[in-house]
């Protein structure tokens, strides 16, 4: 999780981080979380079994071609394994896509970038649009 | 199927279990800004 890395900024702002995911809770604790104390994390990790929040969030199932057939799935796993980060199983439906969305205080979408292949905005972006929201709302 | 919400829209509600199932919601969180991320996958 880059966000992570740069949570500092984050919290420099005062926004909060809500991730959502769709795999067994104990799945995530032992893959994503593996290195982190789950009960001190700054951010929510909520989880959606159902994936009933991802469909009223717009988030789709890709195509098995979209996913496998893009280029950018393979550069992304060179380069993690370049950098010595270990390949981990896909969990349990790797054509779920995602998204990024940026709310303001009052609530509203300032960014909103629903995956529709395996891609994700950059940190910056995200953001540029929470610190606008702040900026704005002031 | 829904569409995303869009730049303006009031985003949609989302209450769900944390990973120790106590239930959480995004609306809890309004005075600041939030970063809403949904995962792809666990991997």
């Amino acid at each position: 999780m880059k966000v992570r890395d740069r949570w500092h900024r984050w919290e420099a702002i005062g926004a909060a981080a809500v991730f959502v995911v769709f795999d067994d809770p104990d799945l995530i604790r032992r893959t994503m979380l593996a290195d982190l104390d789950v009960e001190a994390l700054p951010f929510d990790v909520l989880v959606d079994r159902s994936r009933e929040t991802y469909a009223r969030w717009g988030l789709t199932r890709a195509r098995w071609s979209t996913i496998w057939l893009d280029p950018n799935v393979y550069r992304t796993y060179a380069r993690l394994l370049r950098s010595g980060v270990p390949l981990r199983s896909g969990g349990t439906d790797v054509l779920q896509l995602g998204g990024d969305f940026v709310l303001g205080p009052d609530g509203r979408v300032v960014c909103s970038r629903p995956q529709r292949r395996d891609d994700r905005p950059p940190v910056g972006e995200l953001l540029r649009a929470a610190r606008g929201s702040v900026e704005g709302s002031g | 199927m829904p569409e995303a919400p869009r730049v303006g829209e009031l985003a949609p509600e989302l209450r769900l279990p944390d990973l120790q199932g106590r239930a959480s919601s995004i609306r809890d969180l309004r005075g600041r800004p939030v970063l809403v991320t949904f995962l792809r996958h666990a991997g």
